[in-house]
């Protein structure tokens, strides 16, 4: 891992709203040219998470900083190096997209450049309808094509291919791919598992306002179970009760399992099996829906 | 078929019960309570034949008619009549205001919002939200003019009668219903909540001038006016039902023509058509001020225009109001032509002192719903975007604040301004500029204090901003209707409005001015720094 000064840092951030905490305890940074994945179920605290880092929530404690600075204190300092999209993009109403896009820019001092044009193109977008008249996928797309067309460092994304059809998420990861190519940092919050394994380069799990894991996909591989489906010349009736082992399915007869075994089991596991005169096997290395299963069943801590 | 339009309409209805129930609630209880109050008080105000006779003579003044409408009532005059006579008109213009929210808020709001989109995916007929709005605004009305009835009936004004009592709750409650149903028809028409709003009060506003216009010079052309038909009562004496029985049935039309149109229409869509935009952004939009201009461009000119408008309908009648000669030719004797000339410039003044709280809060009422629309927009999270640039939340309420600021004074002084161009024209000798100048200076001070309260509400405790409108109604009541409920001083000065004293009648006070201006910084102050330091509404 690099170690160079992270762009965003954010420790122990804490977030009330009356009685109810949203963010009990928040804690990754993200470093330059990394795309970081930030996944957790409904309800997590991933937008809360990201509206403190946008200065539109005030946090009830903890720190966060971008680019070195506090988020709430140099909101506008900060933003000027930002670029966010939302999932649900809300707009003017009687503002065109065209004109949308441009105020961005403006916004934030840029301009609408030949970049905008390729992009409104390459979305194909009709700039020219009024907010109110675009569908809810139209809206993301006024929102990502600001954004990309922005010349930020930092770019917040909160589900952002909600309502994109494959064509056009094709175009944001490619986009996305661009960007950290480029050396800018990506936050990326998604539901999308396979759009968060083919982009980032870590993952932070938020589960109940508290972040249980954070790392590159391959740590957390290592934590968690491989699935194997094993057919043997000898009985397989004694594996259940080999330590690591969990979620024994008959396939057939005694000599067909198939089951899950933990990461730091698999040698000893895997000794015992060819002891049984291996016939074929597979191993499946777990995928982030199964590293993601396991975190967002796990018992339930009290969150009030 | 039928059936199947209007399938599900009950359920629909304890919904809407169960959404708007609180506002339902202190509108019946807010409205029922004023009125039942100022009744019971009449008596004391009005108990001697002396002061109903002095009263009948002002009521009888075209300026005082041109407020509450044609002064019908026969002598001997009793509390009742007098009471029917100034309370009408002013208790429709709530009745009216209160559909229109309600009936706005329940049909396109809940469209603009996404909301009915999710009902109508139900098994739910085509037409049964608007069916069971239409149902909600019926009973609400009714149960309201049940309550007035109620008052009156427990209030015993002498003079009164119990199908004169129940004439004037159903009276009211028919004037509410009428224009409630008119809202949803003007929702099918207009594309979004706002504009619904719009063309509601366009209708409203130009019906009140009509009749007060008909009510100044010929009394009879008000039966064309559906808002005048509220004054043809003649409650107490000869108690006429057809004024209700014309709104029933305009009512009816109007809901017939709300279910033909949203019968045909897409849902979010309205009759008229959205225009293509533009395709890349005008340098003049550039900031959070422009952007906010650049939304409410159209809004601003039609309630300058209105504004405009009414002030200008209000000068016309300058030349009947101003000439005590007509009334008594003896006068001109009696005082002679210098004499006669300043008197009547006075009795215009003081007219002029009287309309100017109507222009008021015409002024305050777009200025206050900018200033609530920083927390609209806020839910809507159509600012989150803006504040994802390097917007400061500074910068943003400033924008709003300031743009309300300045269409409080701008609107103010549209009204003021077209009451001088039509009292001019049709005066013989006009009152002058400075004198109208005046009234603005006097005024606009004291609605700013009003402004920053409604912005100070937005950046500490958004969820209480609906006081301001509360603030601002009370205003509206305490002066208008103020001197003839015999409201004591303490109580019209509940609002700086209150503190304003009767210019141009009176000389403008410099030191009033000069306090709230203060108060208004100070205000402003607090309400930036609590915006700065708030969570996001969401
Ligand atoms: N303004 C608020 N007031 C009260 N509770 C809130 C507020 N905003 C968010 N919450 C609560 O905080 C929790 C976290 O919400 P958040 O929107 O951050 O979830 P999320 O992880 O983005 O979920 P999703 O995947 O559905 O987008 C939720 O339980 C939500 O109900
Ligand atoms: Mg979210």
């Amino acid at each position: 891992m690099t170690q160079a000064t992270p762009v965003l840092k954010i420790s122990h951030l804490q977030k009330r709203f009356g009685k109810f905490n949203a963010l009990t305890d928040i804690d990754f940074a993200i470093y330059p040219g990394e795309v970081f994945g930030f996944i957790g179920p409904n309800g997590a605290g991933k937008s809360t998470t990201i509206r403190i880092l946008l200065g539109l929530l005030k946090a009830n404690g903890g720190t966060a900083t971008i680019f070195g600075q506090d988020v709430w204190q140099h909101s506008v300092a900060i933003h000027q190096r930002l670029a966010y999209v939302p999932g649900d993009v809300n707009l003017w109403p009687n503002l065109s997209g065209g004109e949308i896009i441009d105020l961005l820019l403006k916004l934030n001092g840029d301009q609408h450049t030949a970049k905008t044009d390729a992009l409104i193109k390459a979305f194909s977008l009709d700039p020219r309808k009024k907010a109110r008249t675009y569908s809810k996928g139209n809206r993301q797309k006024v929102a990502l094509i600001a954004a990309f067309s922005t010349d930020a460092d930092f770019y917040i994304f909160d589900e952002p291919t909600s309502g994109l059809d494959p064509l056009n998420e094709q175009l944001f990861q490619t986009q996305v791919l661009q960007l950290k190519q480029a050396g800018k940092s990506v936050l990326l919050s998604s539901h999308i598992l396979s759009e968060v394994e083919k982009m980032c380069d870590r993952i932070g799990i938020i589960r109940e306002g508290t972040i249980v894991e954070t790392g590159t996909l391959a740590d957390m591989r290592h934590l968690t179970r491989t699935t194997i489906d094993v057919q043997t010349v000898q009985s397989l009736a004694h594996v259940a009760e080999l330590p690591g082992v969990h979620g024994l399915t008959v396939k057939a007869g005694q000599n067909h399992v198939s089951f899950a075994v933990d990461a730091d089991q698999l040698t000893a596991v895997m000794q015992y099996l060819s002891a049984q005169q291996l016939v074929a096997i597979t191993s499946t290395p777990p995928t982030l829906e199964d590293l993601f299963m396991r975190y967002y069943t796990a018992a339930t801590p009290d969150r009030k | 078929m039928l059936k199947s339009l209007v399938a599900r309409t009950g359920i629909l209805c304890r919904l809407n019960l169960k959404r708007d129930g609180l506002k339902l609630l202190i509108w019946m209880v807010g409205l029922a309570g004023l009125f039942t109050a100022i009744a019971a008080k009449f008596e004391g105000i009005y108990g001697t034949q002396t002061a109903l006779n002095t009263i009948a003579k002002t009521l009888k003044t075209p300026a005082m008619v041109s407020l509450f409408g044609e002064f019908t009532a026969k002598m001997p005059y009793t509390t009742a009549t007098i009471f029917a006579t100034e309370m009408v008109v002013f208790m429709a213009i709530m009745m009216i205001i209160m559909n229109i929210m309600i009936a706005v808020a329940a049909t396109r709001g809940e469209e603009d919002t996404g909301v009915l989109e999710l009902v109508r995916a139900h098994t739910v007929g085509r037409l049964a939200p608007l069916l069971a709005t239409a149902i909600e605004l019926t009973s609400l009305n009714f149960i309201i003019g049940l309550l007035f009835g109620a008052g009156l009936q427990l209030a015993q004004l002498p003079g009164a009668n119990t199908t004169g009592n129940w004439l004037i709750g159903m009276g009211l409650a028919a004037s509410g219903w009428l224009f409630g149903m008119l809202t949803l028809c003007l929702a099918q028409i207009a594309t979004t909540a706002s504009e619904t709003t719009m063309l509601s009060y366009a209708i409203f506003g130009g019906s009140y001038v009509a009749r007060m216009v008909t009510d100044v010079q010929h009394p009879k052309l008000t039966w064309w006016v559906p808002f005048g038909w509220i004054e043809k009562l003649d409650a107490y004496q000869t108690n006429r039902w057809l004024p209700v029985v014309c709104m029933l049935l305009l009512g009816l039309g109007c809901l017939i023509g709300a279910a033909l149109m949203s019968y045909q229409r897409d849902l979010g869509a309205g009759l008229i058509a959205p225009k293509q935009g533009r395709l890349r952004a005008s340098a003049s939009l550039m900031g959070p001020t422009t952007l906010l201009l650049r939304q409410l461009r159209g809004t601003l000119s039609a309630w300058v225009i209105g504004s405009a408008v009414l002030g200008a309908a209000y000068g016309s009648i300058f030349n009947t109001i101003g000439d005590l000669a007509k009334s008594n030719p003896m006068i001109k004797q009696l005082l002679g032509t210098s004499a006669l000339v300043a008197a009547n410039r006075l009795i215009v003044k003081q007219f002029i002192a009287v309309l100017a709280i109507v222009l008021v809060v015409v002024a305050l009422i777009p200025a206050i719903q900018i200033m609530l629309k920083l927390v609209s927009d806020e839910q809507k999270g159509i600012l989150h975007q803006l504040y994802a640039t390097a917007t400061s939340r500074w910068h943003v309420w400033a924008s709003y604040t300031g743009v309300a600021v300045v269409t409080a004074g701008i609107v103010l002084l549209a009204g003021v301004g077209g009451m001088y161009a039509a009292g001019h024209a049709v005066m013989t000798t006009p009152v002058v500029w400075t004198t109208y100048r005046q009234v603005w200076l006097a005024y606009l001070p004291a609605m700013l204090v009003m402004v920053a309260a409604a912005s100070v509400l937005v950046g500490w405790v958004p969820k209480w901003r609906y006081l301001a409108w509360g603030w601002t109604f009370y205003g509206f009541l305490s002066l208008y209707l103020g001197r003839l409920i015999d409201l004591p001083k303490w109580a019209r000065q509940l609002t700086p409005l209150g503190f304003v004293n009767q210019v141009p009648v009176h000389a403008l006070d410099w030191s009033t001015n000069w306090w709230c201006l203060g108060l208004t910084v100070l205000l402003l102050g607090l309400a930036s720094w609590g915006y700065r330091r708030r969570d996001l509404a969401q």
